[in-house]
């Protein structure tokens, strides 16, 4: 073929509009290049959040209720979730675990002891002990047992600590004495009512609460519960991404609220994502005016060859030789570009990564599969798209 | 490779035609491979037109052009070209040679254009001996005379792979040497394929000791 493609050369001339060829070239080049850049960005994002290497675990437990509003007050049994509502969260992608807070359903009034004065009315909830971030071997209790392990939430004990006492000129509390304290918890309703000690065994961050175990929680409700089950208005879900878009869409959908601090993140990630959508979408565009600008070109190319080329054809060339010749015409540049972008955006890619790391984000210095095959993808879409164009108009003449 | 014509009648010519007796036009006609076949035709008789009708390069006319058995519009574009490359040659009235190569591109083309050459390239320069064209090989088609020009369309035709040779009036611009010399060369290339030609002129001629004539 070598020689007659030599020939070949001579008399279809693909040097018409030559400019015009190198610039959808160029544009080919800085569409791969927005393009691949935009699945390497993508790839690095999700590196960043899922990967093992880098240590902030973003698992984390959010507390949901429903948003209290203005119509809503006075009347509790809004802010309730109903048993569909509770199935709908639970079958959400997002949820890796779910539990119910459940609520006390009797007056719980809690003492200290001995000169300290201090005496309130209290409530409890409880969790399933999965979700907590106390660990403590007290944290248990059994029927029969008259001391109940209870976990305050951190914030108590700080707002009494840096708000209450000093205004009220009462000594500060350090968490070993207050786990140390022996309480008493009166638990009425308003029949019966009995005295049991009380014992904070911890301080939690996670779930703004005062929490008992949940066997306790079911016996008690079971013996003091007024007749009237009130329902749950708090759950507690696992998620692996609070960041997850999905999560505060649901959230914002269904007048949910929770911890508003730990769904900040979303809304970088979602600058990030549109970012680069628009960046791989302007590479895409970019992408089909080279393809558009590499078509007309070959028209060209066969337009004003039209009388050679048919003489060629009947001296006897195969339309599919011309075919071969004239996409081994482009198809090298094409490679040469998809290459060169590659090594750029590996490039890119090396500094990248050395530049996040010394923000301890640790990303892979080498582009990811998903370049690999985008540039595939691209130069097999622009491989297509040029052989149908050979085949279409080399068939006509 | 078996050429049949069936019938065959040129559309624009049908009413002239049908007022003359021919041997070839609405006739059942085969070409018995290998013989030496001359066509002699009246101008205006459809010389040219029955040489495109038996290549394929035109297509109105009634009746059939069977290759093989099959009729042209059988065979794929891809197909038509293998045949044009290893089965058929032709030397066109009109010459049609590349003006942009010179006059051995122009005889190389047909040599490479199929993957395996017939022939070396040093057969070029031994034809090009025979019929005393060596001095103008390297010149550029648009410089050469129509003699030339013939001289190397008939070399052309003969560095490929044939079993029929198509030629209209091929030694229209030679002189009688030259073709006597054209004439020999195109006879022993023929015999050294057992291959066949089919030749149109306008006269009778002794050029070729011919198996069948034909009147148009």
């Amino acid at each position: 073929m070598r020689p007659f493609f030599d020939l070949l050369k001579k008399i279809i001339q693909t040097g018409v509009g030559k400019t015009r060829f190198l610039m959808a070239a160029v544009g080919l080049g800085i569409a791969m290049l927005l393009i691949l850049i935009a699945i390497q960005a993508h790839t690095n994002f999700s590196q960043l959040l899922y990967s093992s290497k880098n240590q902030n675990e973003t698992a984390d437990f959010l507390v949901i209720n429903k948003t209290i509003t203005n119509a809503m007050m006075g009347q509790s049994a809004k802010s309730i979730f109903t048993p569909e509502e509770i199935d709908n969260i639970k079958k959400q992608p997002f949820v890796q675990a779910f539990g119910l807070v459940t609520s006390s359903q009797y007056k719980v009034v809690i003492q200290a002891p001995g000169d300290l004065h201090f005496a309130t009315d209290m409530f409890f909830e409880a969790v399933p002990d999965s979700f907590l971030d106390v660990k403590n071997d007290d944290w248990k209790w059994t029927a029969g047992d008259r001391t109940i392990p209870i976990i305050l939430p951190n914030d108590f004990l700080n707002l009494y600590n840096f708000g209450f006492s000093l205004s009220q000129d009462l000594p500060q509390i350090s968490q070993e004495t207050v786990k140390a304290l022996p309480l008493q918890v009166s638990i009425s309703n308003n029949v019966v009512s009995d005295q049991y000690m009380g014992h904070i065994v911890g301080f939690s961050d996670r779930i703004s609460s005062f929490l008992v175990p949940a066997s306790f929680m079911s016996w008690a409700n079971g013996k003091y519960g007024m007749a009237t089950a009130t329902g749950t208005s708090r759950v507690i879900i696992k998620t692996p991404d609070p960041s997850n878009p999905a999560l505060v869409k649901f959230l914002d959908d269904n007048g949910y609220t929770t911890n508003q601090d730990k769904l900040k993140f979303s809304k970088t990630r979602m600058i990030v994502q549109t970012i680069v959508s628009v960046v791989g979408f302007f590479g895409l565009i970019l992408l089909f005016f080279a393809l558009l600008v590499f078509s007309m070109f070959i028209q060209l190319v066969i337009a004003s060859c039209k009388k050679e080329i048919q003489l060629l054809v009947i001296l006897g060339t195969a339309p599919k030789q011309l075919q071969r010749y004239l996409l081994k015409q482009f198809v090298p540049l094409y490679i040469i570009i998809g290459i060169l972008s590659l090594l750029l955006v590996a490039g890119l890619q090396y500094w990248a990564a050395s530049e996040l790391a010394t923000h301890q984000m640790l990303v892979s210095s080498w582009p990811g599969i998903p370049v690999f095959v985008g540039i595939l993808l691209v130069l097999w879409l622009v491989y297509i798209v040029n052989l149908a164009t050979v085949r279409k108009y080399v068939n006509n003449i | 490779m078996q050429i049949q014509l069936n019938h065959l009648m040129p559309i624009p010519l049908q009413d002239k035609l049908r007022q003359r007796s021919s041997d070839i036009w609405n006739q059942d006609v085969t070409f018995k491979p290998g013989s030496f076949v001359k066509i002699k035709a009246p101008s205006g008789t459809g010389k040219t037109t029955l040489i495109h009708y038996l290549y394929h390069i035109r297509y109105d006319y009634t009746g059939k052009v069977q290759v093989n058995g099959q009729p042209w519009q059988a065979y794929s574009k891809n197909e038509i070209a293998l045949i044009r490359q290893q089965e058929l040659s032709i030397v066109f009235q009109d010459l049609r040679l590349f003006e942009q190569l010179s006059a051995r591109e122009n005889i190389s083309l047909k040599r490479v254009m199929q993957p395996k050459a017939f022939y070396p390239p040093e057969k070029i320069d031994e034809m090009a001996a025979r019929l005393n064209v060596t001095h103008i090989l390297e010149q550029s088609g648009r410089t050469l005379s129509y003699g030339e020009r013939q001289r190397i369309a008939i070399i052309r035709a003969l560095v490929q792979p044939f079993q029929w040779l198509l030629m209209d009036e091929p030694f229209s611009h030679l002189d009688e040497e030259n073709t006597q010399r054209a004439a020999a060369l195109i006879a022993d290339e023929c015999k050294a394929r057992n291959a066949g030609f089919i030749l149109t002129d306008l006269d009778n001629d002794q050029h070729f000791n011919y198996d069948v004539h034909y009147h148009l």
